[in-house]
């Protein structure tokens, strides 16, 4: 196995933990946490794919795409806190709640 | 003159003016209103200005920075994209001139911004030729939707809009796993190119079901629609109008351009078809039942979002052998809706902003005190129903005759269902508005201009109905589905 | 890259290893301060799996956004919401699970998602160039010697023009929410206030540096940005705050920087070279450093005032 698989796969398993954190914590900051992870790894897919050049240096588009998404994920990141805090400014709790009944 | 017409950069202008405007808007936001008004009149002339160009020279294509695929992006637009086009610019139109009015000074700086910066990500997804530069504008549009629709404050838009946010990044990242996934089979992310190179292998079933997963969550598809009611329902009326109308179809346009262009080799199969239908079907239904049990209006109407965006699913089986006539059925129910659905959102805002409730028992005599918005509420009515003169009725009508060739009798009798219950829930309301309710309401006027946007939105879903032929031909350029052809 | 050596297997297994450890105990653990700084440990540990991969530009933006500022972000949010929810919640920071025998269906559907991709990924050809032929046969009338700034900055130019757009809606989004900015402490103790005297003018230089290299080097922009970001965030914790007279349209100014010299260069290149962002070669190096200067500028505005959190107040009314 070469180090682009192993990373790769390595890339899938942290997909994989992270929708389980995601859909299990119902603590918000829990869930912000598990989606960056998630993009991490992502990232890692991306990027191990591209070590695949054999001797020549590593094809740089993954590359330049994963730098956009790492600041893509801090943008997305900085909002959902914002929104968290005001959700707890209101409601006393960093969870999602209950859907409105009528 | 017309020389200068055609060679003038319309579609260029779609992205930057928007972004200029949203820019300008930040720096100056005292002008935010009538900066935001000169710039959505400015993209709707330029939608004109394409449609122009394209019945003149066909398909337009941009190779941005001179590099054309696969090493840079490209725009690319065919009569599909126009028609997502020429839907956000008249829905921009009609709810800009209503958030002029809606708005104060300070909520003003924060909407106009925030919509324009929409707006551009909206006119560079449908111009985009590129699927990562699409997760891009996913990434912006998202944002800025998740920032309006927390605008109206409040446990409720708060919480919407964290549930809106959360379901609109998990569905960003299984579409950006599918971009790895095809960039590394198929080494490239330009959609014509991959049209090109896509086979039936792992990597490309892969990939169709996590961009499928992710894309089907961003369209608030059944059974993954729980964001939507909330986000929709609480965020200030000219918000909803957008998010239901525009920004939930964005996700639809790109699912259904991966369909056509990318994934084809697979679809041939009639597994994946067969469960975007059911689960079209399902939504249908589940999101008629739900909105006629709604006390509210708003969330009445956003279950009927959840409704509606089900009818555009059963396309996907029908299609097969329908060819065009499914897709053209789907587009226009998918326009009509946008402006159907947006007239609905404002005239609830009205309503909102006319007894400070927007309680269904509580309309109290509507038809009197605010005829037009009740004109707009009804006209809008009639298209969801599916009723005739209406471009909800067109589009109802080709579905119905595509699933009638291919005798497929579920579907139909879906469809059916979905229009009665429809019916039932509009009456529901508009039986509301014509009576008088036990308690009355201190009643705030409501400025005129926000009455007429809702009712030129209305009247325009019902114009549809008399447009089909020009506009299923606009829709032809380029041949999107494959197959030329107009409707009935 | 070539199969793996013995110790470079026994590394890179290590560090896979390890990433996985470390999310896992950063996702499930209880206490929540913990787990904030374990997804930092974590953000490091990314750091390091770029560098195996010869991914240095993504191993500098990982580090200073990714773990960084992220990071910052992070803690200085559970600071104010253990502020909010101070009343005996410690429950709040525990791993609430919502179902509980729904436990075991969701972690198998996680176990399947997992065998399937990764199936996938093992079904992929062990060779592939992707587009690095196209980056190399058009890096020379790019402007730029290094790949990666020549993707992000020439070939696709345009997608970095909406991810500045989409850093600056965030900071929108962020003031629209409204809130208090972070809060003006008591005086920095002595270590902090040493530190920041020192720090700030070296990140400064270090993000010039960045700048600069990115041409034909690691760096750039985005990494550049982050630095100064940093150094931002540095003099925020520092208890310092600009004038109240540069709060408002300077401010709005240089947040806008980036993001319209990207759009303002664009539109001038169609109408010169009449396409989009076409930069002409003979000038690219010196038009893509100046786009890459302005960026810089509000990448790094842009993240110290997402650290900030609520809107800076000018002296004028407030607009």
């Amino acid at each position: 196995m070469s180090t682009s698989l192993l990373y790769a796969l390595v890339g899938i398993g942290l997909f994989s933990l992270s929708l389980y954190g995601l859909i299990v914590h119902s603590h918000l900051l829990r869930k912000i946490l598990a989606l960056n992870i998630m993009g991490s790894g992502i990232f890692l897919v991306l990027v191990a794919l591209a070590g695949r050049t054999g001797e020549a240096p590593p094809d740089a588009v993954p590359h330049a795409m994963v730098i956009t998404g790492i600041v893509v994920a801090v943008s997305a990141t900085a909002l959902a806190l914002t929104l968290m805090l005001k959700l707890a400014a209101e409601t006393g709790r960093a969870e999602l709640p209950d859907e409105g009944r009528e | 003159m017309d020389v200068v017409f055609t060679e003038f950069p319309w579609g260029v202008m779609l992205i930057l003016l928007p972004l200029v405007g949203g820019m300008i808007c930040l720096l100056w936001p005292r002008r935010g209103r009538t900066l935001g008004l000169v710039t959505v009149f400015a993209v709707a002339l330029s939608v004109v200005g394409v449609a122009w160009q394209m019945l003149d020279t066909g398909i337009y294509r941009h190779a941005v920075g001179g590099w054309g695929a696969p090493l840079g992006i490209d725009l690319y637009a065919d009569g599909l994209s126009l028609l997502m086009l020429a839907a956000s610019a008249l829905v921009g139109l009609g709810v800009s001139v209503y958030s002029a009015a809606y708005f104060g000074r300070e909520d003003g700086t924060r909407f106009w911004p925030l919509w324009l910066f929409l707006l551009a990500a909206l006119n560079a997804l449908f111009l985009s030729g590129d699927i990562f530069n699409v997760y891009v504008t996913f990434e912006l549009m998202g944002l800025a939707a998740v920032a309006l629709v927390a605008l109206a404050g409040g446990q409720n838009a708060l919480g919407g809009a964290m549930r809106y946010l959360l379901a609109a990044l998990l569905g960003s990242l299984a579409y950006l796993l599918g971009i790895a996934l095809l960039y590394h089979g198929f080494g490239t992310v330009d959609i014509a190119l991959l049209a090109d190179r896509v086979d039936a292998s792992p990597v490309a079933w892969a990939a169709l079901g996590l961009m499928g997963a992710g894309l089907l969550l961003k369209t608030a598809v059944f059974p993954l629609h729980f964001w939507l009611p909330p986000a929709h329902a609480s965020a200030p009326a000219p918000v909803s109008a957008l998010l239901s109308a525009l920004v939930v179809k964005a996700s639809f346009y790109i699912l259904l351009r991966l369909w056509l262009e990318v994934f084809e080799p697979l679809v041939g199969s009639d597994a994946v078809s067969t469960l975007l239908g059911l689960l079209g079907a399902m939504a249908v239904l589940w999101g008629s039942v739900q909105a006629l049990r709604q006390s509210r209006l708003k969330l009445l109407i956003a279950y009927s979002t959840v409704a509606q965006i089900g009818y555009l699913f059963l396309a996907f089986p029908l299609a097969a052998a329908a060819g065009a006539t499914a897709w053209y059925a789907a587009l226009y129910l998918a326009l009509s809706h946008a402006l159907a659905k947006a007239a609905m959102f404002l005239a609830a805002g009205n309503l909102l902003h006319f007894g400070g409730h927007d309680r269904i028992a509580g309309l109290d005599r509507v038809v009197q005190r605010l005829p037009l918005t009740a004109a707009a509420f009804a006209l809008a009515g009639v298209s969801i129903m599916g009723l005739p003169p209406s471009g909800g009725f067109i589009g109802k009508w080709l579905m119905l005759e595509a699933a009638l060739g291919q005798e497929r009798w579920d579907l139909v009798a879906v469809m059916i269902a979905g229009g009665l219950l429809a019916a039932a829930y509009i009456f529901k309301v508009l039986g509301y508005a014509f009576t008088q309710a036990d308690v009355t309401h201190e009643s705030r006027a409501v400025p005129v201009s926000m009455e007429w946007a809702a009712l030129l939105l209305a009247l325009g879903a019902v114009l549809l109905g008399f447009l089909a032929v020009p506009v299923l031909s606009l829709v032809g350029i380029g041949e999107p589905f494959g197959v030329s052809g107009v409707g009935p | 890259m070539e199969a793996l050596t013995l110790l470079g297997w026994m590394f890179d297994g290590l560090l896979g290893l390890g990433l996985l450890w470390v999310a896992w105990r950063a996702l499930t653990s209880p206490d929540l301060f913990r787990a904030i700084v374990l997804f930092i440990a974590f953000g490091l540990l990314m750091a390091l799996a770029w560098v195996r991969l010869e991914a240095p530009d993504v191993a500098l933006a990982e580090a200073a956004i990714g773990a960084g500022l992220t990071g910052a972000l992070l803690l200085a949010a559970f600071a104010k919401l253990s502020s909010i929810t101070a009343s005996g919640d410690e429950k709040q920071a525990d791993s609430a699970r919502i179902y509980s025998h729904q436990l075991y269906w969701i972690a198998a559907v996680a176990l399947l998602v997992a065998a399937g991709l990764g199936y996938v990924i093992l079904s992929l050809p062990p060779y592939a160039a992707g587009l690095s032929v196209e980056v190399a046969a058009n890096l020379q009338t790019s402007g730029v010697s290094h790949p990666v700034t020549a993707v992000l900055l020439n070939f696709r130019g345009y997608d970095t023009l909406l991810e500045m757009v989409v850093l600056l809606v965030a900071l929108l989004g962020v003031w629209s929410l409204g809130g208090p900015a972070i809060g003006r402490g008591s005086a920095p103790g002595p270590v902090l206030d040493m530190m920041a005297r020192v720090l700030v003018p070296l990140l400064i230089m270090v993000a010039a540096y960045l700048l600069w290299v990115g041409a034909h080097a690691p760096g750039g922009a985005f990494q550049a940005g982050a630095v100064l970001g940093a150094a931002g965030v540095l003099l925020l914790l520092a208890d310092w705050r600009p004038r109240a007279g540069l709060m408002g349209w300077p401010l709005r100014l240089m947040l806008v920087a980036g993001p319209a010299a990207f759009v303002v260069m664009a539109a001038l290149l169609y109408m010169v070279e009449g396409r989009l962002l076409a930069f002409p070669p003979a000038q690219a190096g010196m038009l893509i450093l100046m786009l890459e200067t302005a960026a810089t500028v509000s990448i790094g505005v842009t993240l110290a005032a997402l650290f900030l959190g609520g809107r800076p107040q000018s002296d004028k009314e407030h607009t």
